[in-house]
């Protein structure tokens, strides 16, 4: 099996600022890598560079399309915006940046779907009403502005707005942020059963390890901007050989 | 098959003065299909350690362990990822699920891995739940209210929903009363008899004998201690 993403040697700078550097990171489909780290440590200006929302110094982004491997740094501007709409989404911590606010929940959710080129409103209007089914917002919401919707509502809009044009790579940070740990439970639950059913392959940032322990599969830890230590989920944060991941580790709360 | 070759395995606290401590030292061990291996020896010897190594949790820093001739090699996480999903299953001591999702959908998963048939799924789900004697009205609750032993039921339900070339166990009956613990004790037989090699950790003696296992223990296999 190939990689859908690999990202090869990135290195992101503000001025002199290292904001990350020689990053790397290999997703197959169906996976879900987690970026971990305290708040400063890069951990979103990585997500950001691979994502097409920062353009990167140097190094390779490597997208499989299925019939194609991608460039993703030489190719035209046209090209990845639509890549950008297609093939990849983008989940904000905040979910007002990720969604339109004086667009009613279905136009937000249509936006994507009209963007590559449907425009049967039947048609559209049922694809809403599955995706606002998926992430249980109740049917009877699909006219009402977001900003009229309670935090949780608002991720569960975003995620469907992002996902309804069934996009191959995720990308998402902090999306259980804000949250209070009740809707988080919800959202992770959700987050875990479209990863499965849709096969979607993942990069998620988080601060909380405890998120990332029930997400993902592989996991990547940052410090200044730089990967520490990476691998498998479970052997990072259970046997850490980093002296940053095992303080990391060891300074969770427990329960 | 499981195959431990002159493992070595030590953990280096760099936190606290870079203390070394060394776990196992030229560990060899040989898990059979359809044998079942208890670990023995007393408590911190390192039973839990060698589970975790077999299940990839912990890295080791020579020699090799093989599953069914795959090599756990922390270079390739993704290989290690699929040797879960298609080889090695796993019953911890204790569950560690996503909070409110319904029991049901957690032993569930696992199967769904492999079947996307849902409905046939929750019947198998189902089947093992009754067989269990977790009552009907708690399936659709989260299991994180449930006393130990309900708990415990889950887990083992979750971890023999499917049937693992390779299986690990950690204290799989350890808070269960006598009733239940007959009834996990046969599930794992089953397993054993379909061909499973299957190493874990039992605590009592009971469970041990009813299992039939070859016990084994740690201190005499590995050099460490």
């Amino acid at each position: 099996m190939q990689p859908i993403l690999s990202v090869h040697n990135l290195n992101k700078y503000y001025g002199n600022q290292v904001g990350c550097k020689n990053m790397n990171l290999t997703l197959y489909p169906g996976e879900v890598v987690g970026v971990v780290g305290e708040s400063g440590s890069g951990k979103t200006t990585f997500i950001n560079s691979i994502s097409g929302n920062l353009i990167p110094d140097s190094g390779k982004i490597l997208i499989e399309t299925g019939n194609e491997t991608i460039d993703f740094l030489e190719i035209s501007e046209s090209l990845k915006r639509l890549l950008i709409r297609t093939e990849l989404a983008f989940v904000h911590q905040n979910p007002r940046d990720g969604l339109r606010l004086d667009v009613s929940a279905g136009g937000n959710i249509s936006e994507r779907l009209m963007s590559i080129g449907q425009r049967n409103y039947g048609n559209i209007r049922q694809t809403i009403f599955k995706w606002l089914d998926k992430v249980e917002i109740d049917k009877s919401r699909v006219d009402d502005f977001p900003r009229t919707f309670s935090g949780g509502m608002l991720q569960r809009l975003q995620i469907a707005k992002n996902l309804v044009t069934s996009p191959k790579i995720i990308f998402m940070d902090e999306p259980t942020g804000g949250l209070d740990v009740s809707v988080q439970a919800k959202i992770l639950d959700l987050l875990r059963k479209l990863v499965r059913e849709l096969n979607l392959s993942v990069v998620i940032v988080s601060h909380d390890l405890a998120v990332i322990r029930l997400l993902a599969d592989k996991i990547i830890v940052m410090k200044n901007g730089e990967a520490v230590e990476s691998g498998l989920c479970d052997q990072v944060l259970d046997d850490p050989q980093h002296s940053y991941t095992q303080l990391l580790v060891s300074s969770v709360l427990q329960v | 098959m499981i195959e431990l070759n002159k493992i070595t395995k030590k953990f280096t606290l760099h936190n606290q003065g870079k203390t070394n401590i060394l776990v196992f030292n030229n560990l060899n061990l040989k898990i059979n299909p359809g044998e079942i291996v208890a670990l023995t020896g007393p408590s911190g010897v390192g039973k839990s350690s060698i589970l975790k190594m077999i299940y990839g949790n912990y890295v080791f820093q020579s020699g090799q362990i093989k599953i069914n001739n795959h090599n756990i090699d922390h270079t390739y996480p993704r290989n290690i990822i699929e040797l879960r999903k298609n080889i090695i299953g796993y019953v911890s001591q204790f569950l560690r699920v996503i909070p409110r999702v319904p029991t049901i959908e957690i032993v569930m998963e696992p199967l769904l891995e492999i079947n996307s048939d849902k409905d046939e799924v929750r019947e198998k789900a189902e089947k093992i739940l009754l067989k269990l004697n977790i009552d009907k009205n708690l399936w659709n609750l989260s299991p994180l209210t449930f006393s130990g032993g309900e708990q415990q039921r889950v887990n083992v339900a979750r971890g023999l929903i499917r049937n693992y070339p390779c299986l690990l166990l950690d204290e799989p009956t350890a808070s269960l009363d006598s009733v239940n613990k007959d009834i996990v004790l046969n599930l794992i037989n089953e397993k054993k008899d379909s061909g499973s090699s299957i190493i874990g950790i039992f605590h009592d003696e009971y469970s041990r004998k009813y299992l039939n296992a070859r016990e084994i223990d740690i201190t005499k296999i590995s050099d460490a201690k």
